[in-house]
C-alpha cells in the first residue's frame, strides 16, 4: 500500500467512524523540479517535495473540509476530527452529494524528469531569444518538471488513483529600445514532452515579435466604436470571465447570472462553440474526477451559440435544479472557425489587435472597461502602431452576440486550444 | 507554537556558501455564506522546512513537507547540490554576498486559533442582521476568514528569528438590483492583524459599517455610468494605497528593474509632483504599528523602512542581498517567502503614500466636475507604471459637492506621469490589508496612503 492509500485509508476510517456518512479523502505526493531565469540569467534551482490531504465529511447533511500536508497517523487523526467537528459546526444542507460510483487507475504525461533535458531547452530558449529577438528582455522566465501521485476514496466505494507528470514554461518579458519599453506579457504553456524547442511551443514565438513591436506607441485619441480580435492569450481570460460571471456556481445560487433561464437558447453567434474537453488529445494532464468525485467527461457549455449546460458542482445542481457539469476542469477548447486571421484583420475597417486586456473585475451584469495592453490598431484592414493607454468596454454576454469572426488559426498550450476571436461594437477610447 | 528543528543545525552549513533555513507553518480558516447557504466551511493546515543555499552566484532550494530536523538536514544538502548543479553549469562566477548585522530577535507570541463554530457563528450573526435589516437585496455574502504564517528563520550571517503574523477579516458583499434589471454590487472588507477573537470581539460592532455599505448600494442602484475621458478625480485612501502598490512599488522592486522596469531610467528624477512622498514601512508608519509589521525578512536581514519617493523624486528601489550588491544598495527586509515551499523574493511590506495638509472637504468643494472614488476591487499595473484600477464605489462631484453615485468603472493612466498631476494631498492615511498581492507566490501585504486630487482617465460611456 502506498503512503498515500494509507493516509487518505486512514482518515476515511476515522470520518466515518466518527458519523460521516458521506466522506471522501484525497491524499497526494509531489516533487517539483524548476529553474527560475531573472533579467535573463539563471538565478535557482529548487526541488519541492510536497504532500497534501483533502478531506470532506458531510455529517446530518453538514458539511466540513479541512486540508493539510502531512501524512504522520497524528496529523491525520487530527485532521479527519478537525473536518468532521467542522461540518458538525455548520448548517444542514440537503444539497451536499458526493459520488456513489467511480474506479480508475489513470498515469499519463512525462512522469520521470529530465533535468538536464530541462535545463538545456531553457538555456536554448534563452540563448535563441537572445540572438533572434534582441529588443526582449525577460523578466523571468520559470521551467519546471512536476509530478503527483494522488488518491481518492470516498465513502461510498469510489475509488481513484492518478500519476501525472508534465513541464511547465512560463515567461514573463518586454520589449526595450534605449529608455522606451513596450508593456510587459507573459504566456506559458504546459508539454508532456522535450522533443521540441521551448520557443515553437504555445504562442510564444508570436508574443516576443509582438513585443519588439510594442516599443513605440501611438496614443488612441478620442472614443469610437470598433472590432477588437482577442488573441488565444488574451481570449483564455475574456472567456473565463464571462464564464464565471454567467455559468458558474455562486452566481446561480445567488440568482444574479444573466443566464440563468437561458439553458436551451441562443447566447452567442451561431459560430461559437465552447467545450471543456479534460480528455482532448491537445491537453496535457487533464482531469480524469471531479472534486466530487464523479468521472470527469467532455462537455459543450455552448454548442454553435446555444447554452447547453452551467458549469457548475453536484451540490449547484441541487440547489438550483439544473444538471451538474461533467467535469470542472477548465481545459477550454474552442471550435475554431473557417477564417484565417489575415482575412479577418483584413476585413476590419477600425479597431484593436488586443493581446492581453487589463481590467477589473468585470460587474454582474458583464459591463467590463479595462486596457488594452500589448494592442496594435487596425485601421482599413491594416495592423497599424501599437497603442497605450487606451481602454476597451462593452458587454461581455453582449460580446457573444456579435461575434465579427473566429479563426481557423488556434494556439494549443497543453491547457486550452483557443482561436483568434474578433467582436463588433467595442468602445474603444484614449484621452 | 512550532518547534525550533532548525537552531542545532548552524554548524551544517557548508563552509563558503550562504544558507538559509526556514521551518513554516501556515494557516488559513474560512467560512463562506452565500444568501444563508454555507458554500464554504474550510479549515488548512500546511507545515515543512526549506533550505537555500547561494554559491557564486546562483542558489539552490529544496523543501520538504515535514517538520522534523532529519527533514531540515536533507533539504539542506539538496539545496547545496542544487546550487552546485546551476554553478557547474552556468558558472557566473559572482563572490559571496557582502555581509549584513547578525544577531536574533526574541520569539513572537503565540494566537488562539479558534475553532471553526466562531468563524460560522459570527458570520451567521452578521448574515441575519443582513437578512432582516435589508430584506429588498438580490444577494448577500459574507465571510469570515484568518490567515496566519509562522516561521523560524535561521541563516549562517544576519539574523535569527521566531516571527508569527496572524490576520482576519470579515468581508461582506450586497447586491441589489436596478430598476432596469442591471445586478449592482458593493464589497467591504473589514478586520486586521490579530487572531480572529481578538479582532473581532462582538458582530454588532459592524452593524454600523455595513448599514454605511448598504448606503452606498442603494446609491448605485440609481447611479449612472462615469464620463469616459480624462478627468479630476479624488481618489481615496484606498485607491491611492492600490496605486501605490501596484503601479510604483512594483516598478521600484529591483528584480523588475533589473527587467526592464520604468523605474531603471528614473531614479533621482522627478516621478510625481513635490507633494508626494512614498515608503515601504516595515513595521511602523507614521508613528503607528503598520497594519502587518515585518521585523526580519527571510534571508535574516534586519527590516527597516524602504524610502522610495521622497517629495516627488525617486530615491530608492526595494532589493534583496544580491540585487542589493547588484545596485549599491543596503538590504532592508524585504525579501519574503509566501509558503514553507517557496524562495524569499523581492516584496513590499506596508507601502504608502505620506499625508499632505488638504481636508478632504475642502478637496470637494474645489472640485467643479469630477468624481471622488471610494472603493476598489482588484488593480493592476505594468512594468511600464501604466495601470489601472477598478472602482467599485464612486460619486460625481458637480460644482464643489458630491452627486450621483456610478456604476461600476476603471480608471487607468501611468503612474509616474499621473502623480505630477496630485495638487491635493489629503491628511488622513487609510490602510488595507486583507488581499493577496500576486507576484509567482502569492504574499500578505499592507498598502494605503491619503486621498489625492489628480486628473486620471475613467472608463465608462
Amino acid at each position: 500500500m502506498t503512503r498515500e492509500h494509507k493516509a487518505a485509508n486512514l482518515a476515511l476510517d476515522r470520518m466515518v467512524a466518527a458519523g460521516a456518512r458521506d466522506a471522501s479523502a484525497q491524499a497526494a505526493t509531489s516533487r517539483k523540479s524548476e529553474f527560475s531565469v531573472e533579467g535573463g540569467r539563471f538565478t535557482l534551482l529548487r526541488t519541492t517535495l510536497d504532500h497534501s490531504l483533502a478531506l470532506q465529511a458531510i455529517k446530518d447533511q453538514r458539511r466540513g473540509t479541512v486540508s493539510g500536508n502531512s501524512f504522520d497517523q497524528e496529523a491525520v487523526i487530527a485532521a479527519a476530527g478537525d473536518c468532521v467537528a467542522s461540518a458538525e459546526a455548520g448548517q444542514p444542507d440537503p444539497a451536499w452529494e458526493m459520488a456513489r460510483e467511480g474506479q480508475g487507475e489513470f498515469v499519463s504525461g512525462a512522469v520521470e524528469a529530465d533535468l538536464d533535458k530541462l535545463f538545456e531547452r531553457t538555456k536554448e530558449l534563452l540563448d535563441s531569444i537572445r540572438r533572434e529577438y534582441p529588443k526582449v528582455i525577460l523578466e523571468q522566465v520559470i521551467t519546471q518538471h512536476t509530478t503527483h501521485n494522488t488518491v481518492y476514496l470516498n465513502s461510498h466505494g469510489v475509488r481513484y488513483q492518478t500519476t501525472q507528470g508534465s513541464y511547465g514554461v512560463s515567461v514573463m518579458f518586454s520589449g526595450h529600445e534605449d529608455e522606451k519599453s513596450s508593456s510587459f506579457n507573459y504566456t506559458g504553456f504546459s508539454t508532456a514532452s522535450l522533443d521540441r524547442p521551448f520557443l515553437e511551443m504555445g504562442g510564444l514565438r508570436q508574443n516576443l515579435e509582438d513585443a519588439q513591436n510594442q516599443i513605440h506607441t501611438r496614443q488612441t485619441e478620442g472614443k469610437f466604436e470598433g472590432t477588437v480580435i482577442f488573441t488565444p492569450d488574451c481570449l483564455d481570460g475574456m472567456l473565463g470571465e464571462l464564464i464565471g460571471n454567467f455559468a458558474t456556481d455562486s452566481v446561480l445560487l445567488d440568482g444574479t447570472s444573466l443566464w440563468k433561464d437561458a439553458l436551451g437558447t441562443r447566447v452567442a453567434d451561431e459560430r461559437l462553440t465552447i467545450s471543456f474537453k479534460p480528455s482532448d488529445p491537445r491537453i496535457v494532464n487533464g482531469e480524469r474526477y471531479t472534486g466530487e468525485g464523479f468521472l470527469s467527461e467532455d462537455y459543450d457549455l455552448i454548442e454553435r451559440g446555444v447554452l447547453k449546460q452551467f458549469m457548475i458542482s453536484a451540490y449547484g445542481a441541487n440547489k438550483t435544479g439544473k444538471k451538474r457539469a461533467p467535469n470542472s476542469s477548465f481545459s477550454m477548447i474552442v471550435e475554431p472557425g473557417t477564417t484565417a486571421l489575415e482575412d479577418i484583420i483584413k476585413n476590419t475597417k477600425k479597431g484593436l489587435l488586443v493581446s492581453r486586456y487589463s481590467g477589473g473585475a468585470a460587474g454582474t451584469g458583464g459591463e467590463f472597461s479595462g486596457v488594452a495592453k500589448n494592442s496594435f490598431l487596425i485601421e482599413d484592414g491594416k495592423v497599424g502602431p501599437a497603442v497605450s493607454e487606451t481602454m476597451i468596454s462593452g458587454n461581455l454576454a453582449g460580446m457573444l452576440k456579435h461575434i465579427a469572426g473566429i479563426s481557423r488559426e488556434t494556439v494549443e498550450d497543453g491547457n486550452c486550444s483557443l482561436p483568434w476571436l474578433a467582436v463588433n461594437g467595442i468602445t474603444i477610447s484614449g484621452k | 507554537m512550532i518547534p525550533d528543528i532548525v537552531s542545532s543545525l548552524r554548524g551544517s552549513f557548508a563552509p563558503g556558501a550562504h544558507s538559509e533555513l526556514r521551518a513554516q507553518r501556515s494557516l488559513s480558516r474560512r467560512v463562506v455564506l452565500l444568501s444563508g447557504n454555507l458554500v464554504g466551511n474550510t479549515r488548512s493546515d500546511s507545515q515543512g522546512v526549506s533550505a537555500r543555499v547561494y554559491r557564486n552566484g546562483v542558489y539552490g532550494f529544496a523543501s520538504a513537507a515535514d517538520l522534523s530536523e532529519a527533514a531540515a538536514r536533507k533539504a539542506l544538502e539538496t539545496a547545496s547540490s542544487n546550487a552546485e548543479f546551476l554553478d557547474s553549469r552556468v558558472k557566473p562566477g559572482k563572490g559571496p554576498l557582502p555581509d549584513i548585522p547578525t544577531g536574533s530577535l526574541p520569539p513572537q507570541a503565540d494566537f488562539n486559533d479558534v475553532e471553526q463554530k466562531r468563524y460560522l457563528d459570527f458570520a451567521l450573526s452578521l448574515d441575519e442582521y443582513i437578512k432582516e435589516k435589508y430584506p429588498g437585496l438580490a444577494s448577500r455574502t459574507v465571510v469570515a476568514t484568518s490567515d496566519s504564517m509562522e516561521k523560524q528563520i535561521l541563516s549562517s550571517d544576519g539574523y535569527a528569528a521566531h516571527t508569527l503574523a496572524p490576520r482576519s477579516y470579515v468581508y461582506v458583499i450586497l447586491n441589489a438590483v436596478t430598476e432596469a434589471g442591471m445586478p449592482v454590487e458593493v464589497f467591504q472588507p473589514f478586520g486586521g492583524l490579530g487572531g480572529f477573537d481578538t479582532v473581532f470581539t462582538d458582530p454588532a460592532r459592524l452593524h454600523g459599517e455595513i448599514d454605511k455599505l448598504h448606503d452606498h448600494l442603494m446609491k448605485k442602484r440609481e447611479g449612472v455610468f462615469a464620463q469616459a475621458g480624462m478627468k479630476t478625480c479624488i481618489l481615496s485612501g484606498l485607491l491611492s494605497g492600490i496605486l501605490a502598490h501596484e503601479a510604483v512599488g512594483h516598478t521600484v522592486e529591483a528584480d523588475l528593474v533589473l527587467g526592464g522596469s520604468v523605474a531603471g531610467p528614473n531614479m533621482n528624477k522627478m516621478v510625481a509632483s513635490p507633494l508626494v512622498s512614498m515608503t515601504d514601512f516595515a513595521h511602523t508608519a507614521f508613528g503607528e504599528k503598520a497594519p502587518l509589521p515585518v521585523y526580519v525578512d527571510d534571508e535574516g536581514v534586519l527590516a527597516e523602512d524602504a524610502e522610495l519617493i521622497r517629495n516627488g523624486k525617486l530615491v530608492g528601489y526595494m532589493v534583496n542581498r544580491e540585487l542589493g550588491r547588484h545596485f549599491n544598495m543596503r538590504p532592508q527586509g524585504n525579501a519574503r517567502a509566501f509558503g514553507f515551499n517557496d524562495e524569499p523574493l523581492i516584496r513590499m511590506r506596508n507601502t504608502a503614500i505620506h499625508p499632505g495638509i488638504s481636508k478632504l472637504s475642502d478637496m470637494i468643494s474645489q472640485t467643479e466636475d469630477g468624481y471622488y472614488l471610494i472603493n476598489t476591487n482588484n488593480g493592476q499595473a505594468d512594468t511600464t507604471g501604466e495601470f489601472m484600477f477598478g472602482v467599485t464605489i464612486g460619486y460625481e462631484i458637480k460644482n464643489g459637492r458630491l452627486g450621483r453615485a456610478i456604476f461600476d468603472t476603471t480608471i487607468s493612466g501611468v503612474a509616474f506621469e499621473m502623480l505630477k498631476t496630485v495638487d491635493m494631498v489629503s491628511d488622513t492615511v487609510t490602510w488595507a490589508s486583507s488581499g493577496f498581492c500576486g507576484k509567482k507566490q502569492p504574499m500578505t501585504v499592507g498598502m494605503g496612503g491619503p486621498e489625492l486630487r489628480c486628473q486620471v482617465i475613467i472608463g465608462g460611456k
